[in-house]
């Protein structure tokens, strides 16, 4: 069964302002795309490719320069709609200590319901349940300064999630954490998408972490050049090399090795795999 | 040194002290606070240092905690003692060596004076110990709402003072961060006159004002994506309700101000 679409972007251009005569170059050129409900998408892309303007033109807070952007069949150029559209789409930043809002986390995570004009008693019932879901509810009376990176990313993805958005765009959320703060974050976000069915929309430079992704679009100089199961999209090794990215480890050493005449399978991807199509390949070779 | 200042930190509790309303709790602490400058004697102080060890036993908070936040006074403290012992000529003379002279009203009052500060101290630090900076602000602006009425705009200022509050730990982090960056490509901040040192503190403030109107800009896309837009829509978590609680502590303190009315009128000053 084809799943409802939540994001839709249509033709989508968009170009920063320039503080002087001469325009910027377009951010983003002609974007299409369609992310369907509780699916897993990571978003692929170097340096100023566009990655971060998408998420902001998906969540209302950036206008199309042309083109359309519909959020559940809203138009996010309709202001009175912006309240419903950051309702179902929300957008986790980069840096948690410029997203924290308050104090004492359980009141920070409050933030988004208190805004929205939620009733008390149904605000204290969100915040619990984000809290726990993140795995920060015995956290929850403490400061956020005082909470290590990857805790406090939980915290602000708590603080989206509280305001019951379908839709959750993850901005590089594990680009300043380590490795123990990556996988805490990425458990929480794999959570909310396998239990609680919530779409999420990855942004990150880590291929590891695209590959656990349902689908996998790659961007360049703000065109989208692949989208697709990573899979499909990791096997085109050239494109993936245009658009300044790498492919994930083991797929790099399985190329390489495949180069050098080593009997390997295309398309592996995890070490997992790897491993297992590395043991085949020596045993098969030996029985040769 | 900065990030040993306790005065103004939080420490989350489920005393009697903590479960008071923050509206009750501002101005049963300030009644408290006027209280003691209306103490004209040793026993209605004595009532009111009383008053005052018993809140912090009360709210559970270890005392070591709050003489660690009088640490920062212990000087302020003994020095106005010293003061009033060799400048106060109240009273008879007890000691006398050529021009010093020491008085019992002298020694009286810088004991009273000791004391005043300590209990001021107890009891301004313990609203800050047994309240979360939110609630806090929450509770000034619940009591100053009245002022909306002529314009001021009071949820917002709110808003503001929560953000300080918030940001005032990560920016302290991130002086330190510059302070270190900035010596290790040898900046010399310790050494030299105040015109040399103050030089030295431009390369420290300049990334720091910038940095700050970076996190401004983040934070307040962050704000706008979580539907905050500064009207007063909002509605708060945690409801803000006067129980018995606080009814208790109201009654307390008018006991104490009558207490101390009464005191002050029987028995005599001593300043
Ligand atoms: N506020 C701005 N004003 C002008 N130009 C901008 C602004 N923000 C981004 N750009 C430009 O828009 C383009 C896309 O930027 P964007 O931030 O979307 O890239 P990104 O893919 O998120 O990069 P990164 O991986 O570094 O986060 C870049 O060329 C960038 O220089
Ligand atoms: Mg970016």
């Amino acid at each position: 069964m084809e799943k409802a679409t939540l994001i839709r972007f249509s033709d989508v251009s968009y170009r920063y302002e320039s503080d002087n005569e001469t325009p910027l170059p377009l951010a983003l050129k002609n974007i299409n795309i369609d992310i369907k409900k509780g699916e897993f998408v990571a978003i692929l892309g170097h340096n100023g490719s566009g990655k971060s303007t998408l998420a902001k033109l998906a969540n209302a807070i950036l206008m199309p320069e042309s083109g359309k952007i519909y959020v559940n069949g809203m138009d996010t150029s309709d202001e009175s709609l912006e309240y419903e559209i950051r309702q179902t789409v929300g957008v986790v930043f980069q840096n948690p200590d410029n997203q924290i809002v308050a104090t004492i986390v359980e009141e920070d995570v409050a933030f988004g319901p208190e805004n929205l004009g939620i009733e008390p008693s149904e605000i204290r019932k969100r915040v619990d349940e984000a809290l726990k879901a993140v795995g920060m509810y015995e956290y929850r009376f403490h400061e956020p300064h005082k909470l290590s990176g990857g805790q406090k990313q939980r915290v602000a993805i708590a603080g989206i999630m509280a305001m019951r958005t379908d839709c959750i765009i993850l901005d590089e959320p594990t680009a300043m954490l380590d490795p123990k703060g990556r996988k805490e974050v990425m458990a929480a976000m794999r959570k909310l998408n396998k239990e609680l069915g919530i779409a999420v929309v990855l942004i990150t430079h880590y291929m590891e972490e695209a590959v656990a992704a349902d689908r996998v679009i790659v961007m360049d100089s703000g065109r989208i050049v692949l989208d697709g199961a990573p899979r499909d999209v990791f096997s085109n090794e050239e494109i993936i090399e245009k658009a300044g990215l790498e492919l994930p480890e083991s797929a790099k050493l399985a190329l390489l090795l495949r180069r050098s005449g080593v009997n390997l399978p295309s398309g592996i991807l995890t070490a997992e795999e790897f491993i297992e199509a590395f043991k085949f390949s020596v045993s098969g070779g030996a029985a040769k | 040194m900065i990030k040993d200042i306790t005065i103004g930190q939080y420490f989350p509790g489920n005393s009697f002290i903590h479960r008071l309303d923050p509206r009750a709790k501002l101005i049963v602490t300030f009644a408290a606070l006027v209280e003691i400058f209306l103490c004209k004697n040793f026993l209605s102080l004595a009532l009111i240092f009383i008053f005052s060890v018993f809140s912090i036993l009360f709210s559970k908070i270890s005392f070591k905690v709050v003489l660690k936040g009088l640490k920062m006074i212990y000087f302020l403290i003994f020095f106005t003692a010293l003061l009033q012992i060799f400048y106060n000529e109240k009273g008879n003379i007890l000691f006398e060596w050529r021009k010093i002279k020491i008085t019992d009203g002298g020694v009286y009052t810088a004991i009273f004076m000791a004391v005043r500060i300590i209990s001021l101290i107890f009891i301004s630090s313990l609203l800050t110990y047994t309240t979360s900076p939110t609630t806090l602000t929450d509770g000034i602006e619940r009591l100053l709402s009245p002022l909306k009425k002529i314009k001021i705009p009071v949820d917002t200022l709110a808003m503001m003072m929560t953000i300080a509050l918030r940001f005032i730990p990560t920016l302290i982090e991130e002086i330190d961060k510059i302070m270190n960056a900035q010596k290790a490509r040898g900046a010399d901040l310790d050494t030299g006159g105040v015109l040399k040192r103050a030089k030295a503190l431009i390369p420290i403030f300049i990334p720091l004002f910038v940095n700050s109107f970076r996190r401004a800009y983040e934070l307040a896309f962050a704000m706008e994506c979580r539907c905050y837009n500064g009207s007063n829509h909002r509605t708060r978590m945690k409801i803000m309700k006067f129980t018995w609680r606080d009814i208790a502590a109201f009654i307390f303190i008018g006991m104490m101000l009558a207490a101390i009315i009464l005191l002050n009128h029987f028995f005599g000053a001593v300043i």
